[in-house]
């Protein structure tokens, strides 16, 4: 209870911040807004020369790749981790943090928040439900709630992969750069992964999963009930990786060295 | 008294490894690594009273960082045991931190970009202080400090000195038992220095405050601290009054003469010194020598009479030892021959 009002403090200070460069945040927002729809016209021109890939129709693939957008830009406004390294361990940034009467995670997670991310929301849910008007899709009173849960799930697999390589900072000296790989591969996840050979379908589903992000959870949507099973694991994956990732979080901690000063 | 601060044993070793040279190293150094285990502190035990204002002091290198690293539970000790305030720092981090307050002389806790009171606000948050009593101790600590009309301005627009005494303001912010200051008076000049030697001393007499502080300026420790602990290469080579330390080690005076002939040598100045307890050693500029001599009077008029007796002088200087050199001298000579 105290981490939700916690953070609505932050958030608002965040805003108040980002208020008092008025010109700044109008130009950032619409240069946000830009991106997103430079990315939809994107989407749109790499797709319109396909048709069907391994089963999957060209709105399909529209439609999966809406859906990631969803996590994906949740993902960005809250788990800014990818310079954890040089920020955090290098600049002893951690020895503030470390003493503070908070789980050290947690506030690293205020205090780099980008709420602009979440544009991508907006975006991710234009391009599903172009997609889904195009392919006649039906939607039933419950699956908002079911979306939320599966996107939800799609986070955490996306932040735990995250915050499992930033971990790897607390052993090793040196600058992680696993982390613009990751993103690399983050970007599969868009793809239906039957496209891919098994053995990267397998790490994709149980090693790196970000299939879970993406084609998964939005088979669901698309009533492709040979992967229902796949679809409801979503949260349970996001929940596992999510709790491991923790864990060797709060053991990198312990092994935290500081900046020598 | 009951003793705030327990440390056992305490020892945290650093394992670096050592590069080979040149390029066929490099490689070497690929496959197989040599690690060498450096302690940084090794097995220190001291205990600190409620109340007590302790200085710790050390060169660079010595293992104060460190130390204090352990202590606030930043840093897992490799072992021993540390007991700050009943509790274990770093296996109850959370918990533990609420009753501590810490300053980084070189590490800012507030946020850069917004007012000082917004950063207040959020710490007040993060800490949990209810608003009675936020309001009643925060605002005699901005008057105390003098930061009140600081409090709408972006960090980033303050001076180092407007910066430090904020800092401070917000490491107090939940009115904790123990204070942990590092280099608090770094790049300060004389006037904020005092003011926050006043406050210290201030909240010592209030709450009974227990302070552990670090510095390089022994001026700092002069004015607040009845203790002084030393460390060298990570091991405790001194621990006690500060006044003992001057007893013991600073008993001594130098008397420094310029001489108006320039031909004087140590040679020619030894024959003086004769039967009485003390030394020459040069000067920092030409002609002037420094007669090292105990602080009795008679030996002091002795050696003024019989120099200015054998040769002009130009100027005579009567210096008490300074905590700064004994500090020196033990470092250089070691605690022993002290």
């Amino acid at each position: 209870m105290k981490y939700v009002q916690l953070f609505f403090q932050y958030a608002a200070q965040y805003m108040k911040t980002r208020l008092t460069y008025r010109t700044d945040m109008v130009v950032e927002i619409f240069s946000d807004l830009m991106s997103q729809a430079v990315n939809f016209v994107f989407i749109l021109l790499v797709f319109g020369h396909t048709t069907m890939i391994s089963g999957w129709s060209r709105e399909e693939i529209i439609f999966i790749y809406g859906f990631f957008l969803v996590p994906f830009a949740i993902f960005g406004a809250f788990f800014n981790i990818w310079d954890f390294n040089d920020r955090y361990i290098v600049k002893g940034e951690m020895d503030r943090i470390l003493t503070r009467p908070i789980h050290s995670l947690f506030q690293i997670v205020l205090e780099r928040m980008e709420l602009e991310s979440l544009f991508g929301v907006i975006t991710g849910i234009a391009v599903m439900l172009y997609a889904g008007s195009l392919l006649d899709l039906s939607m039933a009173w419950y699956d908002p709630f079911i979306f939320v849960l599966l996107v939800l799930g799609g986070t955490l697999v996306y932040a735990s992969i995250f915050v499992l390589i930033a971990s790897i900072s607390f052993w090793s000296d040196s600058p992680t750069s696993i982390m613009p790989m990751m993103y690399n591969i983050g970007n599969y996840g868009r793809y239906p992964v039957n496209i891919y050979n098994n053995v990267i379908r397998f790490v994709l589903t149980w090693i790196l999963p970000f299939a879970f992000v993406g084609v998964y959870p939005a088979a669901y949507f698309l009533g492709r009930e040979d992967w229902y099973t796949y679809a409801f694991l979503t949260p349970v994956v996001g929940l596992v990786f999510f709790t491991f990732s923790i864990f060797m979080w709060n053991v990198g901690v312990t092994k935290y060295r500081g900046a020598g000063n | 008294m009951e003793n705030m601060i327990e440390v056992k044993e305490l020892r945290k070793e650093f394992k670096s490894h050592s590069s080979r040279s040149g390029l066929k190293g490099a490689f070497r150094d690929l496959l197989t690594r040599n690690y060498k285990v450096v302690p940084a502190v090794n097995d220190i035990s001291f205990s600190v009273k409620r109340g007590e204002m302790v200085g710790y002091i050390g060169e660079n290198g010595a293992g104060k960082s460190t130390s204090i690293k352990m202590l606030t539970g930043i840093l897992t000790p490799t072992s021993g045991t540390v007991r700050v305030n009943g509790m274990d720092p770093h296996k109850e981090r959370e918990q533990f931190v609420r009753s501590i307050g810490v300053v980084f002389g070189q590490r800012s806790q507030l946020w850069w970009d917004i007012a000082v009171q917004e950063s207040f606000r959020l710490l007040k948050k993060v800490y949990n202080v209810p608003d009675d009593v936020y309001n009643v101790h925060m605002n005699h600590v901005i008057e105390s400090l003098d930061i009140g009309p600081l409090l709408d301005k972006p960090v980033r627009k303050l001076s180092l000195g407007q910066r430090m005494r904020c800092e401070l303001a917000a490491a107090l912010l939940h009115n904790p038992p123990l204070l942990f200051l590092d280099e608090p008076t770094i790049g300060l000049d004389v006037l904020v220095k005092l003011k926050i030697r006043e406050f210290l001393k201030e909240m010592n007499a209030k709450y009974n405050t227990t302070v552990l502080l670090t510095t390089h300026d022994l001026s700092d420790i002069e004015a607040l601290c009845e203790r002084v602990v030393m460390l060298d290469e990570g091991k405790i080579i001194y621990d006690g009054q500060l006044s003992s330390l001057r007893s013991n080690w600073g008993e001594g005076k130098q008397i420094e003469f310029q001489f108006a002939d320039t031909a004087v040598t140590k040679h020619s100045l030894q024959p003086l010194l004769a039967e009485l307890d003390a030394a020459w050693t040069p000067g920092n500029r030409q002609n002037v020598w420094i007669a090292n001599v105990l602080n009795e009077e008679h030996v002091i008029s002795e050696v003024i009479g019989r120099v200015v007796a054998a040769h002009k002088i130009t100027d005579l200087k009567v210096h008490e030892i300074s905590i700064e050199d004994i500090i020196r001298n033990i470092y250089e000579e070691g605690i022993t021959n002290g």
